[in-house]
């Protein structure tokens, strides 16, 4: 008789909604569990650790609405580059440039802010810094997408490279100090960025302020959900995505629509640069907040499904702010906690994806299949 | 769908172990109950093990200790980089928790603690920036809600110190060449006048001798700084490294290729066989000194420590022990220095020349008027405080830019 296998993988039909529900939530608390290994190991009480990572530390804040107004800023960034990026999965065009796209918004941002801010009409110059930074950026990506077009490219490549280019110019503005160079402060004696005088306004509701690139991010959230769904373009992306040869067959215009698609998946990436540069009123060198890394894992955590990048988003957010948080009580937890319980949720949902598309078939023993 | 309900119970039960097991081994707080809290925000982890961060972190725990607060009264936000949104983030964690007073170790959270200062609901905390240059001192207090001030210390005096042990130095092993690997040039005054603190104790004691120094661009880059090293001991032939830098490459490599080397930071002889000494930070100093007033004397913190800028007098800034590698005569007149600047009898950048002539242990220091020369030979004028701190942006005679 021949050896037999232990066990061999099946394909499964379909599941119900509840079932697939239940084994993401049971990956991300098996990815929680280990995390609560790891802080064990480091004498930190686990319950106490993650009671105050998921309350954000609200119960005992002595300023309740800077905790919501931190997580939003944090949010804000997270859901548009996010958005953004599923956009551009979804016709499997490998967007790894969030972080230098976002930098591009930034960049031209702040320089409309400076050059044109101080004779300009508030309002006017903060919509012109949106629309540089939506230019400069999907301009960035289009070079990518046209080199793929036309000579067939790598994409993922190309943009993870371009991340440090664009991450180095910021760098070569943020140090030197030369007449030309408006980025920097005129007062400091040390190279240090301007600032902008172009703060985001806020509506204040009571003691809190609600800054308003929350309704910025979640009109473009919006507007990508109708445009996916709703409109032909979305369409088109959406058959690019499954078969570029399909597409073409069908008469679409191949190229075409992976330039548009990712001028506009760029392109809203630059506007969080220019939104997050408007909030923070200054720039800086870490501005990303690795926004274009994390965006990645959130449009993959959440199937490139807007309302599930909005979901997980939030999640994240509340994650990195809560470790943060919690981290800052307990000597033996660095904040890097936040990345590494990132990372492990991000493991445990893909082997969860895994059991949800096959099953796992063990023999019997003696037995025949 | 059961072994799935399974798999999910193991894991609620796994988490619950372990935090019955994680609750056991917590220990009751001991201590003075108080309800003063400190707050810090740090550039990297607070669990460094050598470093910037490393030293303020150190200096600060210290600082707690000895005032018998509780540990947990300590509350720290660490890897937080220069950046506005995310240094703001921080603080506002910081006062949500209830701080009394916040430090920033960072030059780039300048932005954010400026703010922070001007924030009407945080009136009652104070914040401490290290190494800014904004400060809520009457007369520039336009719109300063809360007291804030910024510490440095007067790290060019230990420099001077080091430069002598290295000067004498290079007399013994008759090699006029010393190099410094410094991680920013002239662009700031920090490391500005601290090369040139360490040229002129160098010159001091040997006049002929010269100061090579080359830029890194970067505060921490462990690699470019062990590379730079090199490059000063193959191209200038170079007896001494020096360093303005984070981390003890320089001297790692001085000490394999022979040379010697004064370290930065802490005491960086554990690392180097070649070690001379190395100008160092004792941070403790000024935080036990700033937390202590602010919880007894909150109100006066700007009156009783104000913009702080401590050196040798305070202990806030030293040198380590001398190793044996030391030339002759380096221990009597480095402290006969250190001892003139302690009494506040002459200054680094005063305009006034040291030379010394030892007989039997005796060191006998002759003050000579001599203008501060740039390295153009044009006069530098008159060097201030304020000079030192802000605009100091050139170099002295003596040193030559190495590439």
């Amino acid at each position: 008789m021949a050896k037999q296998k232990l066990f061999h993988i099946v394909k499964r039909d379909h599941l119900g909604f509840g079932y697939k529900l239940l084994v993401y939530v049971g990956a991300v608390l098996l990815a929680l569990a280990v995390g609560a290994v790891l802080l064990a190991i480091l004498g930190v009480d686990p319950i106490k650790y993650y009671s105050s990572m998921i309350t954000i530390g609200l119960p005992k804040s002595k300023f309740p609405e800077s905790n919501i107004e931190s997580l939003i800023k944090i949010f804000v960034p997270l859901l548009m580059t996010s958005t953004a990026l599923a956009l551009a999965f979804k016709m499997k065009f490998w967007n790894i440039g969030g972080e230098g796209q976002f930098i591009a918004g930034t960049i031209a941002a702040g320089f409309v802010a400076l050059k044109f801010g101080p004779e300009m009409d508030f309002g006017l110059c903060l919509v012109l810094m949106m629309l540089s930074a939506m230019i400069c950026a999907g301009l960035l990506g289009v070079f990518v997408a046209f080199l793929k077009v036309k000579f067939n490219t790598n994409e993922t490549l190309l943009t993870l490279m371009l991340n440090y280019v664009v991450l180095y110019v910021l760098k070569f503005f943020a140090e030197t100090k030369a007449d030309w160079n408006l980025f920097l402060s005129t007062t400091s004696q040390r190279p240090m960025f301007a600032n902008l005088n172009m703060k985001m306004p806020t509506i204040q509701l009571g003691r809190f302020h609600l800054d308003i690139s929350l309704i910025i991010a979640v009109v473009i959230t919006v507007l990508i959900f109708i445009y996916m769904k709703y409109t032909k373009q979305g369409y088109e992306i959406n058959v690019v995505g499954d078969s570029s040869a399909t597409a073409s067959y069908a008469g679409m215009k191949v190229g075409r629509i992976i330039i548009r698609t990712t001028f506009i998946s760029a392109a809203i990436i630059g506007l969080a640069g220019a939104c997050s540069v408007s909030t923070a009123n200054i720039m800086s060198t870490s501005i990303t907040n690795d926004v274009g890394w994390t965006g990645i894992i959130v449009a993959w955590l959440a199937k490139l499904n807007i309302w599930g990048v909005t979901v997980v988003s939030l999640l994240i957010s509340v994650l990195q702010y809560g470790c943060q948080f919690a981290g800052s009580s307990f000597s033996q937890v660095d904040a890097h906690f936040a990345d590494i319980l990132q990372g492990i949720i991000l493991f445990f949902v893909l082997a969860a994806d895994f059991l949800v598309r096959f099953k796992i078939m063990f023999h019997k023993k003696g037995g025949n299949d | 769908m059961k072994k799935l309900l399974s798999i999910v119970l193991a894991a609620l039960m796994l988490v619950g172990c372990i935090a019955t097991f994680a609750s056991c081994s917590e220990t009751p707080a001991t201590g003075a109950p108080s309800d003063f809290k400190v707050g810090a925000i740090y550039i990297t982890g607070k669990n460094d093990t050598a470093g910037y961060t490393f030293a303020h972190a150190n200096g600060i725990n210290k600082a707690v200790k000895a005032l018998g607060l509780p540990e947990e009264n300590l509350i720290v936000i660490d890897n937080i980089p220069e950046d506005t949104t995310q240094v703001t983030t921080a603080i506002d964690t910081l006062a949500n928790q209830g701080c009394n007073i916040i430090f920033g170790i960072s030059f780039g959270y300048i932005d954010a603690f400026d703010a922070a200062a001007k924030n009407e609901k945080y009136s009652d905390i104070i914040f401490s920036h290290a190494t800014g240059y904004l400060s809520s001192l009457p007369g520039e207090s336009a719109g300063y809600k809360a007291q804030f001030n910024n510490y440095f210390g007067r790290i060019y005096q230990a420099r001077y110190l080091a430069g002598i042990a290295a000067g004498l130095k290079t007399l013994e092993v008759k090699n006029n060449n010393v190099g410094y690997v410094a991680a920013y040039g002239t662009q700031y005054a920090e490391t500005c006048s601290g090369i040139n603190g360490f040229t002129l104790g160098v010159l001091s004691v040997n006049p002929d001798a010269k100061v090579y120094v080359q830029e890194i661009g970067n505060w921490a880059d462990e690699t470019l700084e062990a590379q730079i090293a090199q490059n000063l001991i193959d191209t200038y032939d170079c007896c001494v490294i020096a360093q303005h830098c984070d981390s003890a490459q320089p001297q790692i490599v001085a000490a394999k290729n022979g040379a010697f080397g004064c370290g930065y930071n802490s005491d960086m002889s554990d690392k180097s066989a070649t070690h001379l000494t190395a100008p160092i930070w004792n941070w403790e100093v000024y935080y036990t000194a700033a937390i202590k007033c602010a919880m007894e004397t909150p109100d006066k913190f700007m009156d009783e420590i104000g913009i702080y800028y401590g050196g040798l007098k305070e202990g806030f800034i030293d040198i380590s022990p001398l190793t044996d590698n030391c030339a002759e005569n380096t221990k009597e007149i480095v402290e006969a220095v250190k001892k003139l600047m302690i009494d506040g009898e002459w200054d680094v950048f005063s305009g006034v020349e040291l030379s010394y002539k030892v007989e039997d242990g005796k060191v006998e220091i002759i003050k000579t008027e001599t203008p501060l020369l740039k390295n153009d030979g044009t006069p530098a004028g008159a060097v201030d405080d304020g000079v030192i701190k802000g605009s100091m942006a050139y170099f002295v005679k003596g040193v030559v830019e190495a590439k």
